[in-house]
């Protein structure tokens, strides 16, 4: 299961810092900002096929806009797309608890870009109101608390080395 | 290495201990959690902020298990290895 959380944490964070590094503009509550560089808007029939999936995976009437820059390269748009299902995809953790974390993982990331695309997959997947409340909370109080942890430089309560039962605070 | 003395359990009010204790049963831990000692150093500041956190990581739309995950992936963004 955290293999799932970290490969979701990843892919996110990585989709995020294209897609905001290169300014491209939210897919559902566009703010109009001009993405730095030619997003594709046309594709070979094997690349189509790719993105039609990406599109149809995602509900959209087209691909995101990361995907279509992806497409520059079909050879590794087809590799990280089919890594980003996997990741995403029903295993231990659901898809739409997936999006409920891709969507934590973009508000501290700060990414416009993510938080868009994934409170719309959250909800869409049937995350509630009072569901969103709950995480929006989480994602505030762990964000305060790594940043008193960091700005105090705490180590860890925990010896990483150390497993299960036998776990002692690292520093006894 | 921190860069404060950390307060002691021993050293908080007979109150914040009690929360102390409450913690570890909550975590299932034999130790208070620095981030506990460093919370309610200031008690005016840990004390509220205790009860918003428990009020937030309790089952409710989402399971507690399922808040532990949205923890950690903030963690992770954070790169925040306490």
């Amino acid at each position: 299961m955290w293999y799932e959380v970290a490969y979701v944490a990843g892919v996110t964070h990585a989709l995020n810092a294209v897609a905001d590094g290169l300014r491209m503009s939210p897919e559902f509550a566009p703010t109009g900002r001009t993405p730095l560089v030619p997003i594709p808007e046309t594709f070979e029939p094997e690349v189509k096929t790719v993105l039609d999936e990406i599109a149809g995976f995602y509900a959209m009437e087209g691909p995101p806009a990361v995907f279509r820059w992806m497409a520059r390269d079909p050879i590794f748009l087809s590799g990280y797309w089919s890594a980003t299902r996997a990741a995403f995809s029903d295993r231990a953790l659901d898809r739409r608890m997936k999006e409920v974390l891709a969507l934590a993982a973009s508000m501290t990331g700060k990414s416009d870009y993510g938080v868009d695309l994934h409170l719309r997959e959250a909800r869409r997947l049937g995350l509630t109101e009072q569901g969103l409340t709950e995480a929006v909370e989480v994602v505030q109080l762990f964000n305060t608390v790594t940043k008193i942890a960091d700005t105090l430089r705490l180590e860890p309560d925990f010896d990483p080395r150390l497993e299960g039962a036998g776990r002692r605070p690292a520093h006894e | 290495m921190e860069i404060v003395r950390l307060t002691e359990t021993q050293d908080l009010s007979a109150e914040d201990q009690k929360f102390c204790e409450a913690t570890k049963a909550w975590f299932k831990i034999d130790f208070v959690p620095k981030m506990s000692r460093v919370l309610l150093t200031v008690p005016e500041f840990g004390r509220p902020y205790g009860r918003a956190s428990r009020r937030a990581m309790a089952d409710g739309a989402l399971s507690r298990g399922e808040k532990e995950l949205i923890a950690a992936t903030v963690s992770a963004i954070n790169v925040c290895e306490y």
